[in-house]
């Protein structure tokens, strides 16, 4: 059974389809690319998943579950997380804080909290806390003010909130927009590591055509809010149509 | 509010250990009444302005201190600018004083008109907070104005409409102790802690206390980052609704307890002072003065707002005349001056300039040596 199953998903802005019943199967511990156009319905397809926006018509499944139309926090419990387009973090608060932030909303299934009680002595929370501020080599930076960070630092902030979540799905638009190559290697490697140790399945948007070649298992190719091609990375490479539609030769 | 980039070593989280807070707000609350009334009553000899306080007005400034610390839990951490706290403040006040009419006990009072606060505070804020910004400004708003017509027409049976509730019978606290007596008897400068200012003062360190608490709990991480970035909030897995449902609570029972103390108090609340909008007003002014968005920063605002409104009030200038009922253009002034000096508001303002002037005294130093 796939993780993540949607069927014949539609988005629709008044007249303007931008999601035109997109049927994905994603299994799990794999690294699912997105790619298309700009306008293609990248962005839309994962909000309808995410819960972002409701979609129009069809269903989303998630370990078996049906999940269409929840809210954004009943998704992240059942275990999907996403890593946003812009560094989405709290910018006056600890990049400490940020994480601890996420760690609490990860334990808000198994306890209610206690208004009277520190949030120094929740102790699975500190431990996620500094877990994934490790993992994104962020730790000696804890103390400091988000706002206060790098471009790069922000967005691996990012990636580490997303990640103290604990999901098992995670999304990510566009990791590497903006980022130096430096950076942009840096990411890379990260979601490599990522996927081996944690067994994450991840699903990926991207513009960075090396980026996808390097980390995805399969790529689905989005056209006018429609699938064009779902397959592995040398197929896609290969594919007439695939190039008609997007590539052009130009971008590879 | 205080949206300011830059923020000194002490961020928005103060963490200071209890038993420091308790002590330092204790002292600080038995010393109130004697530079009030004691050293500014010697400053208006000299200078020939009476610009002294009188016994009651310790008192006053800290039940609105109570209330104004509830509601920077909602306007200084989650952003959230209600304009209708008077609701709270007002039905606290009034159920306290119904209340007497059966059981005098202050406690009772105080626990009855917060609890009945709270419970309105349910419903109301579960429908305000569909909407932010604006909108959700209005809606209180809306809210406090129609409890307030309620109060002047069709519940005047319960509140005595537009002649003001009188009728309030406090007993003795705990049965023993006359609110009006003097804790110490028989010593001039003791005079004026009296039980009731005991009481009063008690409370608002359980409240300061609570509210630290609060602070330094998971609850107070939360509504921090509510204010900060709410769909981060949501995709975190946390129901923002939920949160912030209960920061609009928590600060209405803050604003129950003060409305409550507020009556036992005066012995009288009308419409005007219990439900009108610019009760609710004021509850931002004073929080926004002191500072939001810092544990103690509102009741330093609520100190300047009421030492205007009751002090400055009955000054009398040489020229001007009496300032009288043009004391909210003085509090205007005022509250310009202090916001250009000190955005974030009086008391993150002095804190940052303490800071400030020991680094510089602490540099200096080293260079000499």
């Amino acid at each position: 059974m796939s993780l993540l199953q949607t069927t014949d998903l539609v988005k629709q802005f008044g007249g303007l389809t931008a999601v035109d019943g997109v049927s994905l199967s994603i299994e799990r511990g794999t690294v699912q690319a997105i790619i298309g156009p700009n306008g293609a319905g990248k962005t839309t397809f994962i909000n309808c998943v995410s819960g972002l926006l409701d979609p129009t018509s069809g269903s989303v499944q998630f370990n078996g579950d049906d999940i269409t139309g929840q809210d954004p926090h009943e998704i992240v419990q059942q275990g999907i997380s996403k890593s946003f387009q812009t560094a989405s973090i709290f910018p006056r608060m600890s990049v400490a804080e940020n994480v601890q932030i996420a760690a609490f909303g990860a334990e808000h299934g198994s306890f209610r909290f206690n208004f009277l009680k520190r949030r120094e002595s929740y102790d699975a929370v500190q431990e996620t806390t500094e877990r994934m501020l490790r993992s994104v080599d962020l730790w000696d930076d804890r103390n400091i003010q988000a706002q206060n960070l790098p471009y790069g630092d922000k967005r691996r902030l990012e990636i580490a909130i997303a990640l103290a979540s604990e999901p098992e799905l995670l999304f990510m638009d566009e990791p590497t927009a903006g980022m130096s190559p430096e950076e942009t290697r840096q990411t890379v490697d990260l979601i490599e590591n990522l996927q081996e140790e944690l067994g994450l399945t991840i699903v990926l948007v991207e513009h960075d055509m090396e980026v996808i070649f390097r980390v995805s298992d399969k790529i689905a190719v989005l056209h006018r809010g429609s699938i064009i091609a779902n397959a592995a990375p040398e197929e896609i490479r290969g594919d007439e149509q695939v190039q008609e539609a997007y590539l052009g030769g130009a971008e590879i | 509010m205080s949206t300011e980039a830059e923020e000194g070593g002490t961020v928005g989280g103060i963490d200071i250990s209890d038993s420091v807070l308790i002590a330092g707000n204790a002292v600080a609350l038995f010393l109130l009444p004697w530079v009030l009334i004691d050293v500014f009553g010697m400053v208006g000899e000299v200078i020939d302005i009476a610009v002294g306080g009188y016994s009651g007005l310790p008192s006053l400034i800290i039940i609105y201190g109570i209330v104004v610390i509830g509601y920077n839990l909602l306007l200084g951490y989650t952003g959230m600018l209600s304009f209708g706290h008077a609701a709270f403040f007002g039905t606290g006040a009034y159920v306290a004083g119904v209340v007497s009419g059966t059981t005098g006990s202050p406690l009772v009072m105080i626990l009855a008109g917060t609890v009945v606060a709270t419970l309105i505070a349910w419903p109301i804020g579960w429908i305000s907070i569909r909407r932010t910004g604006v909108y959700f400004a209005v809606i209180t708003l809306t809210f406090g104005q129609m409890l307030y017509f309620w109060a002047l027409g069709p519940g005047a049976w319960l509140t005595n409409g537009d002649d003001g509730f009188s009728s309030v019978q406090t007993g003795q606290l705990l049965g023993t102790f006359e609110l009006g007596a003097p804790v110490v008897g028989g010593i001039e400068f003791l005079s004026v802690y009296t039980w009731e200012y005991l009481m009063i003062a008690t409370l608002a360190i359980v409240a300061l206390w609570t509210a630290n608490r609060i602070l330094n709990s998971p609850y107070g991480l939360i509504f921090e980052a509510l204010g900060q970035n709410q769909q981060r909030v949501s995709f975190v897995g946390l129901d923002v609704s939920r949160y912030k449902l209960m920061a609009f609570i928590i600060s209405a029972v803050f604003a129950g307890a003060g409305g409550a103390l507020f009556i036992i108090h005066e012995s009288y609340i009308h419409p005007n002072t219990a439900y009108y909008w610019i009760q609710s007003g004021d509850f931002v002014i004073m929080t926004v003065l002191g500072g939001a968005g810092s544990l103690v920063g509102p009741v330093f605002g609520a100190f300047i707002f009421e030492y205007v409104a009751n002090v400055i009030s009955g000054v009398s200038l040489p020229v001007i005349g009496s300032i009288g009922s043009l004391w909210r253009i003085v509090l205007g002034g005022v509250f310009v001056v202090i916001i250009w000096a000190f955005p974030k508001g009086i008391y993150p303002g002095m804190r940052d300039a303490v800071i400030w002037i020991v680094d510089r005294v602490r540099n200096r130093g080293g260079e000499q040596g």
